[in-house]
This record gives C-alpha cells, structure tokens and sequence, in this order.
C-alpha cells in the first residue's frame, strides 16, 4: 500500500521519518526572511501571510506523520512549505539570493498543483493530470529561469538580455499558462469530488474542497498579470496567498474528522456487542464507513466463507485491501475493505478489537451454516445418484428379463396356434398370464423410472398417469417448459404416491391435480374429495417424498380433515 | 389377399425378439425382406429393400424408434411402419400418434392377428 517510496531522495526520506526536523528549519527560515523582508521594506502583510502560509504547509505535513499512505503528500507539503520561503529570497538584498528567489518564484504553486493531483498515494489520476502536473512546473522553473535571463533588475546576476519588453512578455505567457494550470487543476478535482464515493470521498473531501475554495483568487492574481503585464496590488497577492492556507487546512480537517469519526466508530462498536436484526458484515460496514466492505470467515481447514456459508475468496487485484481479524494466533475472519480505510488504522484497529468479541461466535454459525450447507449438496447429489441409478436398473428390466419374457409369450402363442384344442388352451392361459405378469412388470418398471417422463416431461406423464389411476383424476395447469430430471421426477412421484393413496384409503369419487409455476417455483396440488384423516406418517411414503422434496430445497405439506377431503402439495424451486 | 406376398422389414435390437418375430411373419405368410438392428441401419434397409411394412422397435441403440417412423412417413410411396415395444403405448403419450406409424403393437400380444388389424 505504501507506493513509490523508491522515488523520494534519502535525505528527504530521513526528513520524513523525523518530520520534526523540517520544524525549525521552517521556522528559522521565516523568521530570517521575514527580518530580512521587513529590513528591505516588503508590505508586512504580504511578509506575514507568506511566513505563515509556510509555516502552516509544514505543519500540517507534521501533523499527517501518523499516515503511511500519505508519505507522498506530506513530502509534497512539506517541500511547498520551504518553496513559498525559496520564492521569497527575493527579498534579500544580495544579488545571488534575489535571483534564486526570482527563478523559484512560483515553484510552490506547481508542487501544491502534484499534491493536489497525485493525492493520496502520489500516483497521477490520469493522463491529464500528468500534463496539467508537468505545464505547471514548466511555467513556474522554465518561466523563472526565462524572467531571470531577460530581467531589467539591477538586482539580477543571470541576465543576459535586459528587455522589459521581453520581460512583459514572458510574464504573462508564464501568468496565462499558470492560469490554465489551475483551471485544469480545479476541473479534475470537482470531477474526482464528484465521482468518489463511500470511504474514499469522505477521506478526500475536506482536501479537494479546499483546493476549490483556495485556486480561484490566485486565477485572479496570474488573470491580471497575464492581461496587464503587471504584477497585482499587494492586497490580491497577499489574499490569494492566505487562500492557499486551505490547502493545508482541508489536510489538518480530514484528519481530524477521522478522529471524530473514530469516536463515532467506538459508539457503534458497542453497537457490535447487541446483535441486533442486521448482520455482523452490515454493522462493520456502518461502524467503518465503507459499504463495499466484506467478511469473510475463516474454517479450521483454511478456507474463507461468507456469513451464510458460501465460499469466499480473498482478492488479491489493487483497489480492494484485506485486513485479517484473529484472536491470539488464530485468524478468525478477515474484513475485504476500501483501501482508503488504511489511512485510518486507529479506526479499524478498534473495530477489530471489539469485533473479535462477537467474531468467534459469527464465525462457528458461519461454519455450521457452510457444513449446512455441504450436507444441503451432498444430500441432492445422493437423490441425483438414486435416480440415475433407478433410471439403469429400469433399462435393464426392459432390455434383459422383460425381452426375454416377450420373446417367450409370442412363441407361446404360436405354439397354441399350432397345437391341438386341449393344449391350444393350456397355451393360451399359459400366454395370458404370462402378459398379465409381463404387465405388472410394466408397472413395475414405470415406478421405479418412468420412461415417458423422461421422453416427453412432466405434463405427458402426469397425463398418463391420470388413465391409468382407477378414478376420475382432472389435471389443471402445466409445468411448462423442461424442468431439470430431479423436479420432474419429485413431482411425479409425489403425484403417483398421493394417488394411490387416494385410491387406496381415501374411498374418494374423484381427484384433482394442479400444476403452477410461478416465480421460480413449481407447486404440485393434488386433492381429492375422501374422508380425509390422512397425515405424514414418519414412516409412511409421503415421508420418504418429502425427504427428496427437502433435498430440492422444497416443502412438502399434507391437509386433511376428519370432515373429509385430502391435499397433499409440494412447492419445488425451479430456477425459471 | 393380394397376389404377391407382403414384405416385411423388422428393425429391433433385440435378436431373440427378431427370430421369434420372423417365425411368426412366416409362418403367417409374410415375406421378410430383411432384418436390422439400429436406426441408421432401418433407414438404410427401408431404401435398398423397399418393404411394405417395417416392423419398428421405439427404442434402439443410435436413436429413437419414432425419428424413424417420422423419416419414412415423409415418403408417401413408403412403407407402413408398425411400432412395437415391450412397453406399452401408454409409455409414451402422443408420440405414437404423431410419428406417421399406422399402428402400435405391444410385443407381447404380437400375432398375425394383431398385426393385420393394424394394417388393415
């Protein structure tokens, strides 16, 4: 998360590990040029405002040290800070310094321009940053060093070329390009306002508004020089100066609102210990600002669950940030969150240590629910296995035992048409019961798989099923569309054993079955008009149905009365 | 009763039900052109031997017995077809009507009785 660290000096990386040491050297170096400024006669106004803008881009760099990932902004802040004083060398009456201080003139504008556009991890937004980054310090050092070479000032040891028409010029090219700068700069920073969301908003805003508020007034200033050719009065240069104080003001704002937050973030935390209706992920996600948050717990074999059980896997890709949750040695959970949260890790160090309370408890339930699960899987795949396994042993029947059967029962007949009377008649009876046997086998055979249901789906086989049954049976409404084997064999199981139990116990005069698919379910209803009394015996077949109905994620229900009539239905998820 | 003998083509996989079947057609006075095993087979031998009736297992190794009965009905010239499976033709719903077949018979009431009417 900490990027880039390569790219900072090590003498600027030692001074950012000990920020403190940027402290004196600020406040040696405003007050000798603000003595030298007030020696050499500069309006105390613009001394005071440039001495504190200074002092107030250091310290806020100071106050940020706690940040890992603002590294990069801070050094920024803190260079911005010493640069206003480097500009101001200006108002030293030796030659060499004046013109140092003319050349850096506007060089702490272009680095608050990189940390504005590079905020918060040093990286440009986009390509347009990137130019608006680099013609912004292409106007400041290129435009001073070219002001520095044309200078009509006595003052200037680098002039080459005295000319104040040339001077004129390239001041308000440098002032127009300046401009331009800044107004790039404060497009990309209303569109990036406008399209950050959650966590990432809330920890940039206090910044970026600031950039806003602080830019306009010195557009004003670089304006007027650009238009005029001359250098603005020293109430705009000192106002726009002490605008750019928001700068370093949004930075010292956005850590204080996550210290405030932190507080309210204690508040829910203790929110964490009352479960109340939302999930432990919903409450992290409000006590931590970030609604894209995760959890994910963690099984004793390794692997990461969500809280109902499902499996879970820890990204790895930038733009999303893993935070381990763990009791003692043990990881317990781990929280998938907003990069951005890193930047306040006294607030997610918090959460994490309340949550560790309720954690272990949130995760056993998570473990019971993933082993719910398997089992939810296992069970349907040990139905799946039966069916295919009935769907065999019915194709055996028909191609071994049943072939042979048929062979032997048209033999038969032809051998009563070849014998005498006397045995003609021994072989038909023979061959009779032999086709009333072959037809029970038949029967059989339709219950264990039937082939029809299979074939042509759920409503021809209920058709079917319905001439066969010894009683008037109406069918209303269809399946519909192919469902999967296991739906279609459910329903028509279930469907079979209530009609035989109708006809069996019920002494019904008729019976009805209804079909219903709605909203990714289908309902199978079948009623008849008996004496009712019927009930889900644990043993019985119903039992043994709404097992296999369960194991489609489905509910089985039996309606009887003592006063008569018997609904048996089942509602099967269907996916469509 | 037609001059010339009627031809019969029986496609089943089952070998024990194809020799008992010839033997019936036979012995009845039907001629058979030819026997065949699968769908692909039954296709090709319904168009080399021209039949007058197939005699048609629902259910073979490489397709469906009611493919095969839709495929040669298309040819009005072309054999009658009689489906035949041990299962019933309640088995399976409105395919048999719909597959072009002139008729159902189930194998084990097979005769030459049953097997006329049907083609009557």
């Amino acid at each position: 998360m900490i990027s880039r660290a390569t790219l900072v000096s090590p003498s600027a990386r030692s001074l950012l590990r000990d920020p403190v040491l940027v402290l004196p050297l600020s406040v040696a170096a405003g007050l000798g040029l603000g003595w030298e400024g007030r020696r050499t006669g500069v309006p105390a106004s613009l001394v005071a405002v440039d001495v504190a803008l200074s002092w107030g881009l250091v310290a806020a760099s100071v106050i940020a040290s706690g940040r890992a990932r603002w590294r990069r902004p801070r050094l920024l802040l803190a260079l911005a800070g010493m640069l206003v004083l480097a500009g101001d060398l200006e108002w030293c009456g030796s030659a060499g310094l004046w013109t140092v201080g003319l050349v850096l003139q506007l060089v702490w504008l272009a680095v608050i321009v990189q940390l504005m556009l590079t905020f918060p991890d040093g990286r440009s937004w986009s390509r347009l940053a990137v130019i608006t980054i680099a013609a912004g310090y292409l106007a400041a050092l290129v435009g001073g060093l070219a002001s520095a070479l044309v200078s009509t000032d006595s003052r200037d040891a680098l002039s080459i070329l005295s000319s104040q028409s040339a001077e004129d010029t390239i001041g308000r090219i440098r002032a127009g390009l300046g401009f331009a700068v800044l107004l790039s700069t404060i497009g990309l920073v209303v569109w990036r306002l406008a399209s950050s969301r959650g966590a990432t908003r809330r920890a940039q805003a206090p910044l970026l508004i600031g950039a806003v508020l602080a830019f306009p007034l010195t557009m004003v200033w670089l304006g007027h020089q650009a238009l005029t050719g001359q250098d603005p009065s020293t109430v705009l240069t000192a106002a726009s100066s002490a605008l750019i104080g928001l700068i370093p003001l949004g930075f010292v704002t956005a850590i204080g609102w996550s210290r405030l937050r932190r507080t309210q973030a204690s508040d829910l935390v203790v929110e964490l210990r009352t479960a109340g209706e939302r999930t432990l992920r919903d409450r992290l996600s409000r006590a931590l600002g970030d609604p894209t948050l995760q959890l994910a717990y963690r099984l004793d074999d390794g692997r990461y669950v969500d809280e109902s059980g499902r499996p879970a896997v820890l990204p790895e890709r930038p733009g999303r940030a893993v935070t381990l949750l763990s009791a003692g040695d043990e990881v317990l959970a781990a929280l998938v969150h907003d990069p951005v949260l890193l930047d306040e890790p006294a607030l997610v160090e918090s959460v994490r240590a309340t949550a560790g309370l309720v954690l272990e408890n949130e995760r056993l339930a998570a473990e019971v629910r993933a082993q719910l699960a398997e089992v939810r899987a296992s069970r349907a795949r040990l139905v799946a296995a039966g069916d295919e396994e009935r769907r065999r042993i019915e194709r055996d029947l028909h191609d071994g035992a049943q072939q042979r059967l048929v062979a032997v029962c048209v033999t038969l007949g032809m051998a009563a048409g070849r014998a005498d009377p006397a045995l003609a008649d021994m072989l038909r009876r023979a061959q009779d019961d032999l086709e009333e046997a072959l037809g029970e086998l038949r029967a059989l055979a339709r219950g264990i798989h039937p082939t029809l249901l299979q074939e042509e789906g759920l409503d021809a086989a209920l058709e079917a099923l319905a001439r066969r049954v010894p009683l008037p049976v109406s069918i209303e409404g269809s399946a519909g569309s192919r469902l999967t084997p296991a739906i279609e064999l459910a329903a028509y199981f279930l469907t079979t054993e209530a009609l035989t139990n109708t006809v069996k116990h019920a002494g019904a005069s008729s019976a009805m079955v209804c079909l219903e698919r709605s909203n990714g379910k289908l309902k199978v209803t079948v009623s008849d008009d008996g004496v009712g009394g019927a009930e889900l015996a644990p043993s019985g077949g119903l039992s043994g149905l709404r097992d296999r109905v369960e194991a489609l994620d489905g509910t089985l229900s039996v309606q009887s009365s003592q006063a008569g009539g018997t609904t048996v239905s089942a509602e099967l998820p269907c996916g469509s | 009763m037609r001059a010339m003998p009627i031809r019969v083509l029986i496609v089943d996989d089952h070998p024990e039900f194809r020799a008992v079947a010839r033997e019936l057609l036979e012995e009845a006075g039907y001629v058979v052109s030819g026997e065949a095993a699968g769908a692909v087979e039954a296709i090709a031998a319904a168009a080399a031997q021209a039949p007058d009736v197939v005699l048609l297992d629902v259910v073979l190794p490489d397709g469906n017995g009611f493919d095969v009965a839709a495929h040669l009905s298309r040819d009005p010239s072309g054999p009658a077809v009689v489906m035949v499976s041990s299962r019933e033709a309640e088995d399976y719903g409105r395919r048999v009507a719909g597959c072009g077949a002139a008729g159902f018979v189930s194998k084990s009431r097979l005769s030459a009785a049953t097997l006329a009417s049907v083609l009557a």
